[in-house]
């Protein structure tokens, strides 16, 4: 029993004292785990002291009271400035109101004593009952610990009450500790790298490890659950220990209980090698790098607890629904298979198997083609073998065919971000690294610049459903992307040059893609484009906002930077993903409002400056000693006579080693007045054409296509200063014809040649094509818009036609343009989704279309189109 | 003490930040805004959609300055966000009664 009561000008000094002694033992070096034990027994000892003392001073007998610590507190973590989270608890309303005034004197005396108290009362009867809209204070009583008291009231409660009361309860306290965990997850963007973390709130930290704990509580110690190994428990109490401290060092820093750990606490921490026990001494990135893993550790400990579903005794009647529900959705994953997907995550069913490097990667393209997550288990298990070099792996180098497939697919990010967890990004891609964790200090970016650079990549995939109407506009971009592959290296390489000790980051990241592209054996065409979008990566934004985009210059000045609509559209979804991911706040629909006018403004301005912006090949002299060097043998003035007057799009579309491989074709139309060239690609062919122009040249190509099936998705058609047509197309095989028939390809090209060189017609070849196939309803009706433009070309007119895509859609609109003597100076092709949407620069007889002739075309075509 | 509000081109901000801060202001409230004065927007047709741009966009900037300041923000803005075009923006000045600081319950022209 203790003394009588001191009075609080004794008792302050003294507390004050000893915590002063406490912070001196943390300052000194003390652990965490000390300090935050000190604290306690100081609060312990405090408030048994004064309750005591106030219970004798009113004469008062304990019984019917108790005091108990709850939550941190209970679990003996009271950091410097926390509250002390305490409950009274009465026997019943009597003893409550008999009480009442007590415990006022208590509340105020230990606020004079300065501890904080949060306190909350409740009868016996009342912590029996759950209180649905406070899960919290139930969350809290789980870690109850006595004070104060009476002792036997608190153990009825704690042995006999709340056993049964709690068990019964398991259901409703982990969907609510599911649901209050997902949305304190939510608020901080479910990821631990921030820049200024919160050490209590924020992924990985304090609060994840607190709620871990209390899910072991409720799911129960299920061995399944214990850390996989005796190493695991000790990260994890390393973890929280390392956290610990950093809470303690912002209490006493800030004077209250402030837990964002800001840029000069992390210079502090790194200063004073906070709970580094290594003693090698570390600049701030570097000790944040210690926080992050430490931070990881906690994170995913408490996920997977998350993970876990609660089993609840069934119901005979709720047995046999479970048994007919799992025996007709659950399909056996085929024989021989390595994973399959499990309640909508991929599972592995093989382990031994993930020793071959390349089943591990194959799940990763899955799970990017399908955007079907890992589960935790799958990741603990290639973390399990990628981590023991002991294990013999083989297949173990990734090649640019593999990562390509996983970045070119609907949802990169699914892989992407596991195998950045698991290490195998950092194998695949090691410029990565530089960027590991790395904190850059700047007052807009709020994530560190790996969950930055991941971050872009998952907004963009998350265009296949756009979240809002900041990305409705650009989510058709992204649909119909040909080379996501590209776009998305570029967004994991495009910030490493910040990991690098170089002026310009943009200069250090193209240091990077030199050694990846090398590395991975990135065609040189590849390489170029990801080189022009990570050099060009701030432009977008800078010309949105430090540009008036509704300036004239702006956009053609913008346009010539870009050059081709291709790579500004590759532009526009690398600008929209890279100002959204510095933080939820950063794309305002102020600012994605004016990437897409500045977006729109440079397309028309492209296709529209098409036919006027023309090659002189005399200026071209670097390109024309690439042709000349690639060819071989070829007189500079020949490659001159080709390339002379082709739009400038066809030098930006094309690399030298492309236009070289053209300018051969061209040498050899002297033998054959029909040149062609006919490539797979990812998605369909490619068919390069080059012979002299003449009447419905481009209606005839379009139709041997369509007679064959094949579905033009994108085409241009150029013509050089000597009337040498160059077409490209690139299609669909609907019916694989030419995939699946090799001898088919040259038929394909005889039938093409026989066709264009007149010895065969065209017609029944489409006739037999339109018995053949049944017209399907569209999906999405488009309605046909026809404009002409008398402004955009000095000697051209264009006319754009938008109109629902159809199997021989372009043979049509060609055969139309050819029946009313309009020639094609320069098409432009392209679909997006069920939308056909066609450029045409159009001259008859030398000359601009005048106005009958346009309203006679609008109308035929629009006959034809329907 | 005056409060400024001034429209501005966003293209403009930057450079009119910067000055401001050359001649002495840190402090100043920014938004996104859009709207429009004699600058009608205008019209784009992108693959058979029509976009009508009728409200621009535009920065506005908020301050409250000591007398003593205001012809040196008002010329400062004047020089740095002219283009000479239609659409530069417009400077509004209102006179504001009180100033209090919120942590110190300052008041009057130290509270700015």
């Amino acid at each position: 029993m203790p003394g009588p009561a001191k009075p609080i000008g004794v008792l302050a000094p003294e507390i004050e004292k000893e915590r002063a002694q406490i912070r001196a033992q943390f300052a000194a070096g003390a652990t965490a785990r000390e300090t935050l034990r000190q604290l306690c027994e100081l609060a312990d000892g405090t408030i048994h002291e004064t309750f005591a003392g106030m219970m004798k001073v009113h004469e008062t007998p304990e019984d019917g009271l108790s005091l108990l610590a709850l939550g941190g507190y209970g679990r003996q973590m009271l950091f410097p400035y926390s509250d002390l989270d305490i409950l009274f608890l009465f026997e019943n309303h009597k003893s409550e109101e008999e009480f009442r005034p007590l415990i006022s004197e208590f509340s105020r005396t230990m606020w004079d004593l300065g501890f904080r108290v949060s306190s909350a009362g409740r009868t016996m009867d009342e912590c029996k009952r759950i209180e649905e809209d406070n899960a919290e204070f139930h969350l809290a009583l789980l870690d109850r610990r006595f004070l104060a008291g009476d002792q036997q009231l608190f153990d009825r409660l704690d042995k006999r009450i709340l056993p049964p009361s709690e068990k019964q309860a398991r259901p409703f306290l982990f969907s609510q500790l599911h649901r209050l965990t997902k949305e304190r997850l939510a608020r901080y963007g479910n990821t631990i790298f921030h820049l200024e973390p919160n050490v209590k709130e924020a992924p990985g930290g304090l609060r994840d490890y607190q709620a871990a704990f209390w899910l072991r509580q409720i799911l129960g110690d299920r061995p399944d659950l214990r850390g996989s190994s005796s190493a695991d428990e000790q990260l994890a109490a390393d973890a929280v220990e390392f956290q610990s401290s950093i809470r303690c060092l912002l209490h006493y820093s800030n004077g209250r209980n402030d837990n964002t750990l800001t840029y000069e606490m992390q210079e502090e921490a790194a200063q004073r090698s906070l709970a580094v026990r290594d003693g090698v001494q570390r600049d701030a990135a570097e000790w944040m790098r210690l926080y992050f893993r430490h931070a990881r550790t906690l994170n995913r400990q408490l996920l997977r607890y998350l993970d876990q579903k609660i089993t609840m005794p069934l119901s005979l009647r709720e047995r046999l629904f479970s048994a007919a529900r799992s025996a007709t959705r659950t399909e056996p994953p085929p024989s021989g298979a390595h994973f399959a997907i499990r309640n909508g995550q991929f599972e592995i069913l093989d382990q031994p198997a993930l020793a071959d490097r390349a089943i591990v990667y194959s799940l990763f393209t899955e799970a990017a083609r399908t955007g079907t997550p890992l589960s935790r288990d799958a990741e603990r298990i290639i973390a399990y073998v990628v981590s023991h070099p002991e294990l013999p792996g083989f297949n173990q180098t990734m090649s640019w065919d593999t990562l390509k497939e996983i970045l070119a697919a609907d949802y990169p990010g699914m892989a992407l971000r596991p195998m950045q967890r698991l290490g195998i990004l950092m194998e695949v891609l090691p410029e990565f690294r530089s960027i590991d964790s790395l904190v850059v200090r700047d007052f807009y970016h709020r994530y560190t610049v790996d969950e930055h650079s991941l971050r872009t990549i998952e907004h963009l995939q998350a265009l296949a459903d756009p979240p809002d109407t900041r990305g409705a506009q650009v989510a058709a971009l992204w649909k119909t992307q040909e080379r996501r592959d590209l776009l998305v290296f570029a967004l994991l390489l495009h910030d490493t040059g910040k990991g690098m000790p170089v002026e310009n980051h943009v200069q250090g990241s193209l240091t990077s893609l030199a050694s990846a592209a090398s590395r991975l054996g990135l065609s040189p065409e590849e390489e170029a484009e990801v080189h022009f979008l990570i050099e060009h990566h701030l432009d977008m934004s800078a010309t949105v906002q430090r540009r008036d985009i509704f300036d004239p210059s702006t956009v053609s000045g913008f346009s010539a930077t870009v050059s081709t609509l291709e790579r500004l559209q590759r532009l526009c979804l690398l600008t929209y993903a890279d100002i959204h991911a510095v933080n939820p706040e950063a794309l305002t629909p102020w600012k994605a409002e004016m990437l897409w006018q500045l977006f729109v403004a440079s397309a028309n301005h492209l296709s529209r400056s098409l036919d006027s912006d023309r090659l002189h090949a005399s200026d071209e002299a670097s390109l024309l000693a690439q042709v000349q060097a690639a060819v071989g043998g070829a007189a500079r003035s020949e490659i001159e006579r080709f390339l002379e007057g082709f739009p400038r799009r066809y030098l930006a579309a094309h690399s030298a080693a492309e236009i070289a491989g053209h300018f051969s074709l061209y040498r050899k139309l002297g033998g054959a007045p029909l040149q062609t060239e006919l490539k797979a690609e990812r998605h369909g062919f490619s068919l390069t054409l080059l012979t002299a122009d003449r009447p419905r040249l481009f209606a005839t190509i379009a139709g041997v296509l369509a007679a064959w099936g094949m579905n033009i998705i994108k085409a241009d058609a150029f013509a050089n200063a000597a009337g040498v047509v160059l077409d490209t197309f690139h299609f669909s095989d609907l019916h694989r014809t030419l995939e699946l028939n090799p001898s088919e390809v040259e038929r394909f090209q005889k039938t093409l040649a026989e066709v264009l060189g007149g010895q065969a017609p065209l017609e029944p070849l489409l006739q037999s094509r339109e018995s053949a196939s049944r017209a399907r309803p569209p999906k999405v009706a488009v309605a046909t818009q026809i404009n002409f433009d008398d402004d955009a070309s000095a000697h051209s007119t264009l006319l754009e036609v938008v109109a629902q895509d159809r199997a021989g859609l372009l043979y049509d609109m060609g055969s139309s343009l050819a029946r009313l003597d309009c020639n094609i100076e320069v098409a432009l092709i392209d679909t997006e989704g069920q939308k056909a949407i066609d450029v045409f620069y159009l001259t008859s007889q030398g000359n601009k279309l005048d106005i009958r002739k346009q309203e006679v075309l609008s109308e035929v075509l629009k006959g034809t189109l329907g | 003490m005056m409060k400024l509000e001034a429209i501005i081109q966003p293209s403009r901000f930057e450079s009119v930040k910067d000055a401001l801060r050359e001649v002495g202001i840190e402090g100043m409230t920014v938004t996104e805004v859009r709207g429009h004065g004699r600058q009608k927007g205008h019209t784009e047709v992108y693959r058979g959609r029509e976009y009508t741009v009728d409200l621009l966009p535009k920065i506005k900037l908020e301050m409250v300055l000591p007398d003593k300041l205001v012809n040196t923000v008002v010329d400062t803005i004047l020089k740095t966000a002219k283009t000479g075009k239609i659409g530069d923006g417009k400077i509004f000045l209102s006179r504001v009664e009180e100033a209090i600081r919120i942590r110190n319950e300052e008041r009057g022209e130290s509270a700015l």
